[in-house]
């Protein structure tokens, strides 16, 4: 079957420094990788399409060798349009040897009237790998000024760690069953999510990153809790973009500072 | 065909010690936090439970391994077992169910042994599987002479039910006002049996993300009656 958008990524790691490789195809491409500081090995992938349209099929892969490091956002908000015949399906799938760590921050994801999303992604995780997800749904714009006018939307997130299940984490939003209410998104119109493994990321982390999140975000609704082997999954919601990226970039930061000594990530974007 | 409801009414009942009457399932982060007050915004709760939590993750659990014993197959339900587990991204409701599950397991094997239920005690003493109520019911049900939609029916209900007694004691509502409230969801049980058998193994697992965050919240609440 021809997709509509093909990319892979590659990193391997030679004299301390990760060396990307890798190819795409039709409606999906990647920027020159570039260094944000010294260590941060960054790279943008682009949408060229504009949009996520009805039909339309992606496959992803991203694979980092022993050590390697990489950090991969997208360069924009994508959008997903109206699904006349056929949901938009996406599938990803990340390898991450040992020692290896990646960052996988993607801009949110617009669904406008009549869209369809489904979307699954698959991580193959070494024990000692450390990997850093996340991802933001809003409703687009609608005619009637209306927030839930898609169809719906459809997240599959799966992580095995050393071989075993660790996380399969389903996100259904499906408005014409309801989404406003208690339970599901409570009165708010954006979901985020978070999720990152790292060997020591265990119920102290968990515990630290709630003390210092505490009263930082009074907007957004969010709560955290620990995986097993150093999992850690955060879903939030709140009522604009700018609010759930700000908690997002906190968490981020808070992350690699704390348990990779890293710097925070300043991505150049516009 | 005859059934035996027996069981079903022995385990369905109140006074069964399964231990789920320890755990909210992130209910008491709502009641705590003013969300859920008196008997109608409870029953809006959990009605909302019923729709998304009970029917992705516990109810069509329940169906498939049900289906896999009624066809004498055990394998998909350790698979079950470890997305269940999986799936639940708060620890303690997580592990809440886990040792329900577990607990569950010994007794219904002294109580009703059969192979299949013998072979999912085995892997959770093992920790091959993690232990989850919904699927020891499945598996208690299935290797009885129980149709499907009446073990699917019992099974919601008495999830329902539990959850009423919690409300009962943590909000607290009257007694005649929880009852009124299992009286009111019957229809949509059954509704909601007929959605699961729809329903396939990919639609298992979706969370509602509120409740999520009101059960990863639960960690930190000060003062808690319940475990989860």
């Amino acid at each position: 079957m021809t997709h509509t958008g093909v990319l892979h990524l590659k990193g391997e790691k030679r004299r301390n420094r990760t060396i990307l490789s890798g190819f795409y195809e039709g409606a999906f491409k990647f920027t020159r990788p570039v260094y944000l500081d010294e260590e941060t090995l960054s790279v943008y992938m682009i949408h060229i399409g504009g949009g996520y349209v009805d039909g339309d099929s992606y496959v992803n892969e991203v694979t980092l060798e022993e050590g390697a490091e990489l950090s991969v956002t997208s360069q924009a908000a994508s959008k997903v349009y109206k699904t006349i015949s056929k949901p938009v399906e996406q599938v990803t799938r990340i390898y991450l040897a040992a020692g290896s760590s990646l960052d996988y921050c993607m801009d949110p994801l617009i669904m406008y009237e009549g869209a369809r999303f489904n979307q699954v992604t698959i991580v193959d995780i070494d024990e000692t790998s450390s990997f850093f997800y996340n991802d933001i749904v809003t409703p687009g714009w609608s005619r009637d000024g209306e927030p839930f006018r898609y169809d719906w939307y459809r997240n599959k997130l799966k992580v095995t760690s050393g071989g075993s299940l660790v996380l399969y984490d389903h996100l259904l939003l499906d408005p014409g069953k309801g989404v406003e209410g208690v339970l599901e998104l409570e009165g708010h119109s954006h979901v985020g999510s978070v999720v990152l493994f790292h060997p020591e990321a265990g119920v102290d982390f968990v515990e630290k990153l709630s003390d210092h999140l505490e009263q930082q975000f009074p907007g957004v609704r969010f709560g955290l809790s620990s995986m097993d082997k150093g999992g850690v999954v955060m879903r939030m919601l709140g009522d604009n973009t700018q609010q759930l990226e700000s908690v997002t970039a906190v968490v981020h930061t808070f992350y690699r500072e704390t348990l990779l000594q890293k710097k925070e990530v300043i991505w150049r974007k516009y | 065909m005859m059934i035996n409801w027996m069981p079903l009414l022995q385990l369905s009942d109140s006074q069964f010690p399964s231990g789920a009457f320890s755990h909210s399932f992130g209910f008491e982060t709502y009641i705590q936090q003013d969300v859920i007050t008196d008997a109608e915004s409870f029953k809006e709760a959990l009605t909302a439970f019923l729709d998304r939590q009970l029917a992705y993750n516990d109810g069509l659990a329940f169906w498939l391994a049900y289906q896999e014993v009624k066809n004498d197959g055990v394998d998909l339900i350790l698979e079950l077992d470890h997305l269940l587990y999986a799936s639940t991204p708060a620890r303690e409701t997580r592990e809440g169910n886990q040792r329900v599950g577990k607990r569950l397991a010994k007794l219904c094997l002294d109580l009703y042994p059969s192979h299949p239920l013998e072979q999912y005690h085995k892997w959770l003493m093992e920790k091959e599987g993690y232990g989850h109520p919904a699927l020891v019911f499945a598996v208690v049900y299935g290797a009885m002479e129980v149709s499907g939609s009446a073990a699917l029916e019992t099974f919601l209900f008495t999830s329902l039910s539990s959850m009423v007694q919690n409300a009962v004691r943590g909000i607290p509502i009257g007694q005649t006002d929880g009852q009124k409230i299992l009286v009111a969801l019957q229809p949509h049980i059954q509704k909601t049996v007929r959605r699961i058998k729809e329903a396939s193994i990919e639609d298992l697992g979706a969370g509602s993300p509120g409740l999520e965050i009101a059960q990863m919240m639960h960690e930190r609440l000060h003062v808690r009656l319940f475990m989860s």
